[in-house]
């Protein structure tokens, strides 16, 4: 098997034992009584074989279980849906799913179980599939993980494919590694880059310790290989309305689709209360002139499915409330987007703020602090730019809606 | 009632960093704690015990020094702590982490329900507890928002869905894994900790186990392997725009669909 | 709407000449419209005052020479960090010129030989924590306001929570250099740890509050930084035995960098306001106590003691925090009390008085028995561990009349018991512009008197922040 050996002719100094204990990130080495050894912590990095050779070996193993991998054909993407209303993660895993067959010459292919979707498959073919295969039962209404998992394992065994991929959503997130751990293999989660080798081994990266290290991963010796992909990493192709494919609906036995779970209610998700856990920011600030003129900033944070916070003059002017305050005796954000407007950057301000992922400060002094920090710093007057950036909003939206009806 | 709680023993920061030089990973001390996420769960067990009366089991797997986070367990609520820890699960994936606390859960005897927290802050995969799920058999439920129910056969859970939030009953036995949402988790008690101080913790090792075959377990039994570990790109990029307010709109409207934001 | 004569000059167009010719434009603001409203107050609520110019000085030479020709043509000088001081300090009553030492915020030395950091005064208190960490050093003197600037911090003598083990801000100032109204710069102390060459003239500069001169540069004291930190919430059945037991922690010798009280209905409060729960609410009333140290083990030894005589003292339990998570839950809260007590009426005036630990539970009884007495809504948390008390009076319904009146009288009543335990108006906010009548009262005639001598050896033309201490002109804006 392979493991690292610890090769030592005589006994180590606690001094010395010390220092070769703090080489391992993991704290996995340890020194008992003059001696070395390693513990389960050990992640097998094999940093202590490059900065301790004299003490470590790394043993391959004698033989690896090969698999023949021109068995498994295809590339997989998991159709999420809610009650048959296509999640759209599903047509950006297909951009990528086309990009990764046409490289090593398969077909992409669609799992899409449901109740009452078998008239929906043509969509999957107009994004990017080349067949799609239907689970269409009563006991695949709800989604629930038993009889959805039973789907999975049946379309495997069938199709045998190389590479599956699904939707880094909390259903995804359940599905894959129920369906992954049935067959064995590997599961890599939440990818961020994605790319195939000759021999159909999925190259995959992911961020690991809350993003501060990058990992590549691969699953060498398993198929199909699984991996999970969070929604707005890829993009969908464009939909083309002549591409051709195939829908088969396929059947299964009603035996294999019980479950211990039995949903009593749905119901919608509330909007985020606090502004701590809001994707997007839309900030007032002191650029707005009148209590009226806060129309402008509801009606994008509206366009935008954002929340709207605000800096302090404007509580104190009692415009808006206290708990929307950004700031150091306020809340320290970091969404995603926060689009600050006629802010000019105190220092209590910045630091609320500042780890926000993107920043567009919009104002008309060109010497506000906000630009110091601001990703994109956008100089002008926010009662011209605002009502004209609605503009686009809605006719961006329109659009997309075209693409999609 | 009997309940397993799995947990981690994690660095106590994430803040590590990729040696340009060496491409190793560096880190200060080895300071580690309780995965934060898990004390969701220790906290939602304590609270089914406030209400039912249930023991609390706790395990975790790795190195002799993550015994720490199984007594601090104690002080939290826990009854009974167990480490599996063997040198045959080093380097262990994501299956072969589930593999071996399914194999400990079996081990230990008698679960009614299963929790875990919704994932680690080191490797961030949040897939092993639907994994030890389907290698038990039981039914399983992610992101659980909030337990409102807890009968005789069968618990009532809110789970979080994509797009909407779903009531479910599931039965017993089965294995959640819960959210930050659930609950506020206590602190540990010092009271407590005097109390259990010398309490014992019950050690096992892969031979101890149902399925003893090593290529089972660690990375023998680790389906993925990791290739190497490289620091992110930053794409702190930063830009200025000047324009008439028409021109600005639309950049600023790119970028939105850009970051697909609408 | 003053009360005293003015005798200052108002700005004509020459003096803004002259000061373009130091600041250049990009440093030099006239007139309200042209001032940034920042400029008119700071975090006394209800103050607004323009100054007739707004200057950023670049370094010590710009300073020298705007003092200079202030002080020969008699314009009022008023110095401002970031306007974080909750007394009017940095108000400039008289108009003038204002000095803002924004611009002056680059930390320009680390001594690591003598373990003392030289910097700007407008280099802001969490820059400077920050700065110093990263090279494992420790600023302890831990002020609330962490986006104060460190000039503002030493000029009101800023204390914080960590007073209890560490000290105050004037415990680690080294030396300063400083700029005389007449524009001659100055060095008082310096990297050294021992001075006994004649009066403090450093110490006189320590919470001056800007009527002596300009801080031009400061050199700070630095310790190793402590490696662990640790917190214990400990919750009682009623606030006066939570307090009580703090001398005990205190005789222990076992001494915790904090201690802080909290109610359980603040603690209410801040969770309503934070739409987050704290770890613990089922108290009447907590202590919240920190401890650091360089290793887990030494921490341990001590926590443990404290924890021991705080469970003799009949604490319900201890309760440990000893993660980054578990510090946020607790610290997080800590950290908004203010605005969740400001969030929970329509105004709120506050005193920042100082008594002997040992009087902090007598004293704290006292106001309880005010809020009944006086029918005033009454919030406080503090430092139980360095005697300073942040007491909170809330208008709710009131009519300006009533609340103007009620909060006067009540105020009285707390400053006279606290000087009748010993103690002093101001623990850390300063005394500024609206503490000044306080002050009176603590120093009587005699004192006043010598506050005045000392600010006019100094600036003889009492050019330097007029109205406030030293000071005989008095002006009301009310």
């Amino acid at each position: 098997m392979a493991k690292i050996e610890i090769v030592q002719k005589s006994e180590i100094s606690a001094q010395e034992g010390a220092a070769i204990q703090e080489i391992c990130p993991f704290g996995a080495i340890e020194y008992i009584d003059g001696k070395l050894d390693i513990s389960a912590g050990c992640k097998m990095c094999k940093i202590c074989t490059k900065e301790k050779p004299e003490y470590f070996t790394y043993v391959e193993d004698e033989e690896r279980e090969e698999i023949d991998k021109s068995l498994w054909n295809g590339v997989v993407v998991y159709v999420e849906h809610t009650y048959g209303k296509i999640h759209p993660v599903t047509f950006e895993l297909l951009g990528k799913a086309r990009e990764l067959a046409e490289e090593i010459n398969h077909e992409v292919i669609c799992l899409f179980a449901g109740y009452n979707i078998a008239d929906k498959g043509g969509e999957l073919i107009q994004f990017g599939a080349d067949r799609v295969y239907i689970y269409d039962e009563k006991e695949l209404e709800d989604y629930r993980v038993e009889p959805y998992a039973a789907v999975f394992e049946d379309f495997i065994k069938h199709q045998k494919p190389s590479v599956v991929l699904v939707g880094g959503t909390t259903v995804g997130r359940s599905l894959a590694p129920r369906v992954a751990a049935r067959f064995r293999t590997g599961l890599t989660a939440d990818c961020t880059s994605l790319s195939i080798d000759e021999n159909t081994d999925l190259a995959q990266i992911r961020p690991a310790f809350g993003g501060n290290i990058m990992a590549h991963i691969k699953t060498r010796d398993k198929r199909p290989q699984f991996a999970t992909v969070r929604y707005k990493i890829f993009s969908a192709m464009e939909k083309d309305e002549r591409r051709a494919g195939t829908i088969e609906i396929c059947s299964i036995s009603k035996e294999l689709l019980k479950s211990g779970i039995t949903v009593l209610e749905s119901k919608e998700k509330p909007k985020a209360k606090y502004i701590e856990d809001a994707e997007v920011l839309v900030v007032a600030g002191k650029g707005i002139q009148k209590e009226e003129d806060l129309a402008i900033i509801y009606e994008l944070a509206d366009q935008l499915g954002a929340m709207v916070a605000s800096t302090r003059p404007l509580i104190e002017a009692g415009w808006t409330d206290p708990k929307v305050q950004i700031g150091l005796s306020g809340r320290t954000v970091k969404p995603k987007l926060i689009i600050t407007c006629g802010v000019s950057g105190s220092v209590q301000f910045i630091a609320g703020m500042k780890n926000s992922e993107q920043i567009i400060a919009i104002n008309t002094d060109p010497n506000a602090p906000i630009f110091n920090i601001a990703n994109y710093s956008v100089v002008g007057d926010i009662y011209e730019v605002i009502p004209k950036l609605l503009e686009k909003l809605k006719l961006e939206k329109r659009e997309k809606i075209e693409v999609f009806v | 009632m009997d309940i397993t709680v799995c947990i981690k023993q994690v660095p106590s920061t994430s803040e590590v960093e990729i040696d340009q030089e060496t491409g190793n990973l560096k880190r200060d001390g080895v300071d580690a704690k309780i995965n934060p996420y898990d004390l969701f769960a220790i906290e939602g067990a304590v609270q089914i015990k406030e209400q039912t009366g249930a023991t609390i089991n706790v395990v975790t797997m790795g190195p002799n020094q993550a015994a720490d986070i199984l007594h601090e367990a104690f002080t939290l609520g826990a009854d009974h702590g167990y480490l599996i820890t063997d040198r045959k699960c080093a380097g262990a994936d994501v299956l072969a982490t589930a593999k071996a606390l399914s194999e400990g859960i079996k081990k230990i005897g008698k679960a009614d329900l299963i929790i875990c927290g919704k994932q680690t802050t080191d490797g961030d995969t949040a897939q092993v507890g639907a994994e030890i799920a389907e290698l038990l058999d039981i039914p399983h439920a992610n992101n659980i928002l909030a337990i409102k129910e807890i009968k005789k056969e069968s618990l009532v859970v809110d789970v979080d869905m994509p797009t909407m939030i779903q009531t479910i009953e599931i039965k017993l036995p089965c294995l959640i894994s819960v959210d930050k949402d659930l609950n506020q988790p206590r602190l540990p008690s010092y009271k407590v900790k005097k109390a259990t101080k010398n309490k014992e913790i019950t050690a096992y090792g892969v031979c101890d186990f149902e399925d003893s075959n090593e290529m089972h377990y660690g990375m023998n039994g680790s389906a993925t392997q990791v290739i190497r570990i490289f620091p992110p790109t930053s794409n702190s990029n930063t830009e200025s725009w000047e324009g008439t307010s028409d021109e600005l709109a639309t950049k600023i409207a790119d970028k939105i669909v850009e970051l697909k934001i609408l | 709407m003053t009360t005293a004569t003015m005798q200052y000059e108002a700005i004509d167009q020459n003096d803004v000449n002259y000061l373009l010719s130091i600041v250049g434009e990009e440093g030099l603001f006239v007139g309200e419209n042209n001032i940034h409203d920042d400029y008119s107050g700071d975090e006394l609520a209800g103050i607004e005052r323009y100054p007739e110019v707004l200057v950023y000085p670049k370094n010590t030479q710009e300073i020298s020479k705007i003092l200079k020709y202030a002080n020969e043509n008699r314009i009022p000088v008023t110095s401002r960090g970031q306007g974080t001081g909750l007394v009017g300090g940095s108000v400039a009553l008289y108009g003038g010129i204002m000095l803002s030492t924004e611009k002056m915020n680059n930390i320009l030395e680390l001594d690591e030989e003598n373990l003392t950091v030289t910097v700007e005064p407008g280099v802001l208190l969490m820059d400077l924590t920050a700065f110093v960490e990263s090279h494992d050093l420790f600023y302890p003197p831990d002020p609330g306001e962490k986006s104060a600037s460190i000039g503002g911090n030493v000029s009101t003598n800023a204390g914080g929570m960590r007073a209890v083990k560490y000290g105050v801000t004037r415990d680690f100032v080294r030396g300063i250099e400083f700029v005389m109204p007449d524009g001659t710069v100055m060095n008082f102390g310096g990297k050294i740890v021992k001075n006994s060459s004649g009066y403090s003239l450093k110490d006189f500069v320590v919470g001056s509050e800007g009527t002596l001169g300009v801080i031009s540069k400061l050199i700070l004291k630095l310790l190793p930084l402590p490696k662990h930190k640790l917190s214990l919430l400990v919750p009682f059945k009623d606030l006066s035995s939570a307090i009580k037991t703090v001398p005990e922690i205190i005789k222990s010798k076992s001494i915790p960098t904090a201690i802080e009280f909290m109610q359980g209905k603040v603690i209410l409060a801040s969770e309503e306001f934070l739409g987050k729960k704290f770890p613990d609410n089922s108290s009447d009333a907590y202590l919240l106590l920190q401890f650091d140290g360089n290793s887990k083990e030494e921490i341990e030894m001590n926590y443990e003691k404290v924890a021991d005589i705080c469970l003799e003292c009949g604490a319900l339990d201890v309760l440990i925090s000893d993660t980054d998570e578990r510090h946020d839950s607790l610290w997080t809260a800590r950290g908004a009390f203010l605005e969740a007590i400001k969030a929970s009426t329509t105004q709120m005036d506050e005193c920042d008085v100082v008594v002997p630990r040992n009087k902090v539970a007598d004293f704290i009884i006292f106001t309880d028995q005010c809020q009944k007495e006086c029918d005033i809504r009454i919030s406080s948390f503090g430092h139980a561990g360095d005697g300073n008390l942040h007491v909170y009076l809330l208008r709710d319904e009131m009519d300006e009349e009533t609340w103007n009146k009620k909060a006067a009288a009540v105020f009285e009543r707390m400053y006279q018991k606290a000087f009748e335990m010993g103690g002093a108006v101001s623990g850390e906010h300063g005394i500024g512009f609206a503490k000044l009548p306080y002050l009176e009262e603590e120093f009587g005639e005699k004192g006043m008197e010598l506050f005045r001598r000392i600010k006019l050896a100094f600036d003889p033309n009492e050019i330097m922040n007029p109205g406030k201490l030293g000071s005989n002109y008095r002006v009301s804006l009310y």
